[in-house]
């Protein structure tokens, strides 16, 4: 398994290496700020359903909580701009 | 509802907590402890209490009517509890929801032994353990105590129950099959809980209730001079005593009040063991372990939010408050005075 890992990366470089052109280190980047950004609203976004379900007026109080993670990922949409 | 998959303490605490902000607090006390028993109903029918008042309403009336709300309140929001959590988190809510388990098989045990009807025993029973309606109304159909036990077969109660059986035919006292119950659910209690920290401060948190229930059973006996063993009566898994120490200190009333005093709990329980010294009152003391281990959960809420420890934290003051409001109607019921009942509570 680790050879192949290896042998992988080793053809990934030689071959003019993806991982170190600019806009796709950037994508990448991105995509690891969308991940993380999608984790931290699992938890809130069930907190929030879970405190609506107990009172209706906290809709608008949970929609912005569970959306706020998602300024991580337009922070990382910077990234994309600035390559 | 399952013990599978991963757990969701997120959803379950955001509920909780917003259940907590509805139990009542010392305004809300000082408010019931002078009303009627009428008011009272009435009371509970403005807040949470709304529906059970409701449904029950027809059938009972005045203090009976409160106690039975109280119940099926407690009954429907643990039962609640345990709908909405999944995986780890079921497994340890349900640990100590199990305590209604027991307690419904020993009403029901307890009702069967003296031919009480069906009906009298079902409104006795707090459905919120891990029992689903079908056992719970096999449980009632259930006419000898025999089959009792082969309903509760294929549970954690079966193999336990089906011994002390046996005991119980040779004596005919109930004492070995309610011994055999409560051991089942305490050995449950604190069997292979997982190593994380908020499950360390749950771990010590039901050690603690379990060394105050070994030292308030030692105290009764030690006081009422009863030629019981008190080795019968030890639960094991706290840390304060073990089963030898118990039966040696269960002898001697201030022997054991010196050995709390220079225990872990000391703290918490010191001022009531004076009080206990000099009063010679049992109440007090039991008072404050209820108060000590209403201050733990209390803090358990708050250290790890988002773990079982908060949960665990409101089953017990929801627990408190019914607890709170029985005392209030049966002391009004009895003519207490707003004084007397006050010091029945324990509010923190």
């Amino acid at each position: 398994m680790l050879e192949a890992t290896n042998a992988l990366g080793n053809a990934v470089l030689s071959t003019g290496g993806t991982l170190t052109d600019p806009s796709a280190a950037a994508a990448l980047a991105v995509g690891l700020a969308a991940l993380g950004a999608g984790y931290a609203e699992r938890g809130i976004g069930s907190a929030a359903v879970g405190a609506m379900a107990e009172d209706d007026d906290l809709f608008v109080n949970g929609l912005i909580l569970t959306v706020l993670p998602e300024t991580i990922v337009i922070l990382a949409l910077v990234v994309v701009f600035i390559v | 509802m399952s013990a599978a998959g991963s757990s969701n303490p997120e959803f379950v605490v955001a509920r909780v907590r917003a259940r907590r902000g509805q139990l009542y607090g010392d305004e809300e006390y000082r408010k019931l402890v002078r009303m009627t028993p009428a008011e009272i109903a009435r009371f509970m029918e403005e807040s949470s209490y709304e529906a059970e008042i409701n449904a029950l309403g027809s059938r009972h009336g005045g203090v009976d009517l409160i106690e039975y709300a109280l119940n099926a309140n407690l009954a429907k929001q643990f039962e609640g509890i345990l709908d909405w959590s999944e995986g780890a988190l079921y497994d340890l809510i349900a640990r100590y929801l199990r305590k209604f388990d027991a307690w419904n098989v020993k009403t029901m045990i307890r009702g069967v032994y003296t031919d009480a009807s069906q009906d009298e025993i079902e409104v006795d029973l707090i459905r919120a353990g891990e029992f689903d309606d079908r056992r719970i109304r096999r449980l009632l159909e259930a006419d000898s105590i025999d089959a009792v036990v082969e309903v509760l077969e294929d549970t954690i109660y079966g193999d336990p129950l089906r011994e002390a059986y046996t005991a119980y035919e040779e004596s005919d006292t109930l004492v070995p099959l309610e011994n055999a119950i409560d051991r089942v659910f305490y050995e449950r209690l604190l069997e292979n809980l997982p190593g994380s920290e908020p499950v360390r401060q749950y771990e010590a948190f039901l050690k603690a209730e379990v060394d105050f229930r070994n030292a308030t059973n030692a105290l009764r006996l030690a006081r009422s001079g009863a030629e019981i063993d008190p080795a019968e009566y030890f639960i094991e898994g706290g840390e304060l005593f073990t089963r030898d120490t118990l039966a040696r200190l269960a002898r001697n009333v201030d022997e054991l009040v010196e050995y709390i005093g220079e225990s872990a709990y000391a703290d918490q329980l010191g001022p009531a063991l004076r009080e206990l010294e000099e009063a010679d009152s049992l109440i007090a003391f039991e008072h404050a372990t209820d108060a000590a281990l209403l201050a733990y959960g209390d803090r358990l809420g708050t250290v790890h939010p988002v773990s079982v420890t908060p949960v665990i934290s409101y089953i017990l003051a929801k627990e408190r408050e019914v607890e709170n409001i029985r005392a209030i109607a049966r002391g009004k019921e009895a003519g207490l005075s707003a004084d007397e009942i006050e010091s029945e509570l324990v509010i923190t």
